[in-house]
């Protein structure tokens, strides 16, 4: 099995620890990883060859309050390539305080599910 | 002399999240009066600007950004009978514990059962590693860049290069291209990265920036603004004048046009008042030596996160906070145990161990490494420097420069023993 070629050589991102992973297909034309230290690892690598999810996180002026930024990031993953769409949508965000920590600033963005929150408090 | 006109069981200097941890540690251990001092406006320290999430995996068990960690911390403190002075800045400190404050109120005296020195880093800075050129306004420590477009919305140029592989020059990759901001390489002079693997995926491969090893920047060009930075491959050289023996090759050199060049090219713990106190310094860690309560050279004073040695995880930084927050509570409470004789070092392939000394006879204890280069396969070794006895001898798959590794020693240890890591 393992003579197989590696179709992708990927390190894990789900904590520090970072594992090195290798996917190759077996007999059948499944998708086989080795090289995880848990289980998280395994549909990890298989959602990160297929269909590889990130969250953002950025900063948008606050309404109002000269020089006051409020960070942001997404409440969960969505695929890579709605970074920038997502992205173009938080930058027309502007929130007047007070805003606080987890508030959603932008629900469901973009029908992916996932909403933009806060993720400081501003207060007013 | 003035009189010493307030006293504090602990006094903890620096309020990110070591400190955060320090203050909450020292009440959890039974100390009556904390005080944190922070010289910024608000607590939370370099977490405020470090907006991308990944943190507090460890301690709150989910993945939250810099700003969630700091406020869930600073909410844990305010919680408590905490006396918190922020826009104060300690001017002093002596080994017996007192300190000069220059606070919001004005000027004070602060006497201290025990400190705990909790003031992080800064980053070093163009004129430490020397880039040759002109000096033009565009180019930024990795860390200020980030201050500037997280916190302050400034928008710090078109097209980037970055210097040095660190973890923030990664993050700031992958923000500046969030920006808008064009970032045509990050280069780094050593044949690895020294940031997180995690980041050159997420902030790096992900955008397609380009990352080349062993290379760096040889000149800074342009008047006014940065016009381009000139890169060369460089290579090991033995010989008289070249002292980490890395040089430029020449006729290797390109041209990069760029307006902006970011520097993330190491982090130097902060220790100008540990040196006040006579606390001795680690030439490895560039922090203070500490035994395995953290205490340092001058009885009653601790140190704790990235002005102990650098950490490339916050929740490290926390843990080690809440350690010596505990320390310093015991102290103050009047206890105290034998000093550390027994010298912990660094053998081959080991940058630095932590701590660097230990109560003899102390067992179950867990320190910190470093290698001083990536291993694959590498079994790490504490063996004893007069017995020879083998104390532990551990496996791990693979051992990165840039990941701060830990190690449990259950045995009680006697005599100076060594760390030492072998493929």
């Amino acid at each position: 099995m393992s003579d197989r070629p590696v179709l992708d050589r990927l390190t894990c991102v789900l904590c520090p620890v970072g594992c090195e992973l290798e996917v190759r297909k077996d007999e059948a034309g499944e998708l086989e990883v080795r090289g995880n230290q848990c289980d998280k690892g395994v549909p990890f690598a298989l959602e990160e060859i297929l269909h590889p999810r990130r969250n953002l996180a950025t900063s948008v002026p606050v309404r109002g309050i000269a020089s006051r930024m409020v960070s942001v990031r997404l409440s969960g993953p969505v695929p890579r390539e709605m970074i920038f769409p997502i992205l173009a949508e938080i930058a027309r965000l502007r929130p007047e305080a007070p805003i606080s920590r987890g508030q959603v600033l932008i629900a469901d963005v973009l029908g992916m599910g996932v909403d933009v929150i806060a993720t400081r408090t501003v207060e007013p | 002399m003035i009189d010493p006109v307030e006293t504090h069981d602990v006094v903890v200097i620096g309020g990110g999240p070591a400190g955060l941890a320090a203050a909450l540690g020292a009440r959890r251990a039974g100390a009556g009066k904390v005080l944190l001092v922070e010289r910024d406006r608000a607590l939370g320290g370099i977490l405020n600007q470090c907006v991308h999430d990944g943190f507090g995996l460890f301690l709150y068990k989910e993945t939250i950004s810099g700003p969630e960690y700091a406020e869930r911390l600073i909410e844990d403190v305010v919680r408590e009978p905490i006396k918190v002075e922020t826009g104060a800045m300690v001017l002093d400190l002596t080994p017996d514990r007192i300190l000069r404050v220059n606070a919001r109120s004005g000027y004070k005296l602060i006497r201290a059962g025990a400190v705990v020195l909790a003031m992080g880093c800064r980053e070093r800075t163009r004129e430490m590693i020397e880039i040759p050129g002109t000096r033009p306004a565009g180019v930024f420590t990795a860390g200020s860049a980030q201050n500037m477009v997280n916190l302050q919305n400034l928008h710090i140029g078109n097209e980037a290069v970055i210097l040095g592989s660190g973890d923030i020059g990664l993050i700031m990759a992958r923000r500046l291209t969030f920006e808008g901001i064009v970032v045509k390489g990050v280069f780094e002079i050593l044949p690895w990265v020294s940031g997180l693997e995690r980041n050159v995926r997420q902030c790096l491969m992900d955008f397609g920036i380009p990352l080349e090893l062993n290379s760096t920047i040889v000149e800074i060009r342009g008047r006014d603004r940065v016009e381009s930075v000139v890169v060369a491959r460089v290579e090991r050289v033995v010989g008289p004048g070249n002292d980490d023996g890395l040089a430029p090759v020449p006729g290797t050199e390109t041209v990069i046009p760029c307006d902006t060049l970011l520097l993330s090219v190491g982090l130097i713990p902060e220790n100008e008042l540990s040196k006040r106190a006579g606390v001795a310094l680690s030439p490895s860690t560039g922090g203070a030596v500490v035994d395995q309560a953290l205490m340092t050279s001058v009885p009653g004073i601790f140190s704790c996160g990235n002005v102990l040695h650098i950490h490339d995880v916050a929740d490290w930084a926390s843990f080690e906070g809440s350690a010596a927050g505990e320390s310093a509570a015991r102290y103050a409470a009047g206890e105290r145990a034998a000093r550390g004789t027994v010298r912990i070092t660094a053998g081959p392939n080991v940058k630095y161990a932590l701590p660097q000394l230990l109560t003899a006879g102390t067992a179950g204890t867990e320190w910190s490494f470093r290698t001083t280069c990536p291993m694959r396969n590498a079994q790490v070794v504490v063996e004893g420097k007069t017995t020879g006895k083998v104390y532990v001898r551990k496996k791990f798959n693979r051992l990165l420069p840039s990941e701060l590794q830990k190690i449990k020693v259950r045995q009680a240890v006697e005599e100076d023993v060594e760390v030492s890591c072998h493929e």
